[in-house]
């Protein structure tokens, strides 16, 4: 049935085409009301054997912010990515996008550094040939403009496909 | 400006709670004109801290977390009327909701925030017991004989913490 989805995705062009990267876009896997972040972008196809860039894509919730993976606050907590060590996939750097400027409408109006509506970050990985899975967790702590949910994970499970 | 600011109704974007203002959804006020629950816990000195302790005086119970930023910018407000109604019995204790964070960096969050009024470490029960959502802030306004008069989630504005405090202080004279 994956299989069938993946083929029908790349059928219709919801390819994301980079420089070395093909990625699939089969939307989110866990409802946004819960966990406030979506994980967008779930199989990547790389060059077997070589360090690719495999781009994830994650959506916050409307109304929402999350710190970004530099939050100019050091009690605040930065958005980043663990990586299951062990894994056939092996990471070898992340890129963190800048975050935006929000101001918190109210009082002296505190700024922060944040990531709201789409976000990606790039993942270098090197894949053996054939079918594998890149595993990891989002750590992330969401607030709106006046109340804050404590840091949550969001799993990070993306199938990787070496040619 | 600043008083302009101050006047901002900050509206939460949580599904969970329907009105512009989180503290008008049913749900947020289930303690609503009850006893406060009674609970002991331990500030950041080690020191066992009762709500019985405070028999006779207004209470403000402030639900923070140093991860939180919407708390952060209440609690020196907070502060600010605790000196301003302490002749008038007010207490103010902030019960840190952090999960498994150090008392030295609860107490380094405090200080940098700039309140010197008692706060308080975590306890699930007491969480229970209050019957917090999982956002924060969330307040609770005890008036002298123990009972809640006021009960708000999310962060409001000073002269509304104000108006609240006043509730508590005015209400269930002794």
């Amino acid at each position: 049935m994956k299989a069938a989805l993946i083929g029908l995705c790349v059928a219709i062009s919801c390819v994301t085409l980079r420089a070395q990267e093909i990625q699939m876009n089969l939307g989110p896997a866990v409802p946004a009301s819960k966990v406030h972040v979506q994980l967008l972008s779930n199989a990547a196809e790389v060059k077997a054997g070589e360090a690719q860039v495999v781009e994830l894509r994650f959506r916050v919730e409307d109304g929402f912010h999350i710190n970004s993976h530099t939050p100019k606050d050091e009690l605040l907590i930065p958005t980043l990515i663990r990586f299951n060590t062990g894994s056939v996939v092996k990471v070898v750097d992340e890129a963190y996008p800048k975050g935006s400027t929000f101001r918190l409408p109210v009082g002296a109006g505190e700024t922060l550094d944040v990531y709201q509506g789409e976000f990606r970050v790039e993942v270098k990985v090197v894949a053996p040939k054939g079918s594998s899975t890149l595993v990891g967790v989002l750590k992330y702590q969401a607030c709106d403009n006046a109340v804050c949910y404590p840091p949550k994970t969001l799993p990070v499970v993306v199938a990787v496909t070496g040619r | 400006m600043q008083k302009a600011q101050q006047e901002v109704q900050l509206t939460p974007a949580n599904s969970a709670a329907t009105s512009a203002d989180p503290s008008d959804d049913p749900a947020a006020k289930l303690l609503l004109g009850k006893a406060a629950p009674s609970f002991t816990l331990v500030d950041l000195d080690g020191k066992k801290v009762s709500l019985a302790d405070y028999k006779g005086h207004a209470v403000v119970l402030n639900f923070w977390a140093t991860y939180c930023g919407p708390c952060k910018l209440e609690m020196p407000w907070f502060q600010d009327l605790q000196n301003k109604y302490k002749d008038k019995g007010l207490v103010v204790l902030g019960l840190d909701q952090d999960d498994g964070m150090a008392v030295k960096e609860v107490a380094a969050a405090s200080k940098r925030v700039g309140v010197t009024y008692p706060i308080l470490m975590p306890d699930d029960k007491v969480s229970k017991s209050y019957q917090l959502s999982d956002y924060i802030p969330e307040t609770f306004y005890v008036d002298k004989s123990g009972k809640i008069v006021e009960q708000t989630i999310g962060a409001h504005s000073k002269n509304e913490l104000e108006a609240d405090v006043q509730k508590a202080i005015a209400s269930g004279g002794m």
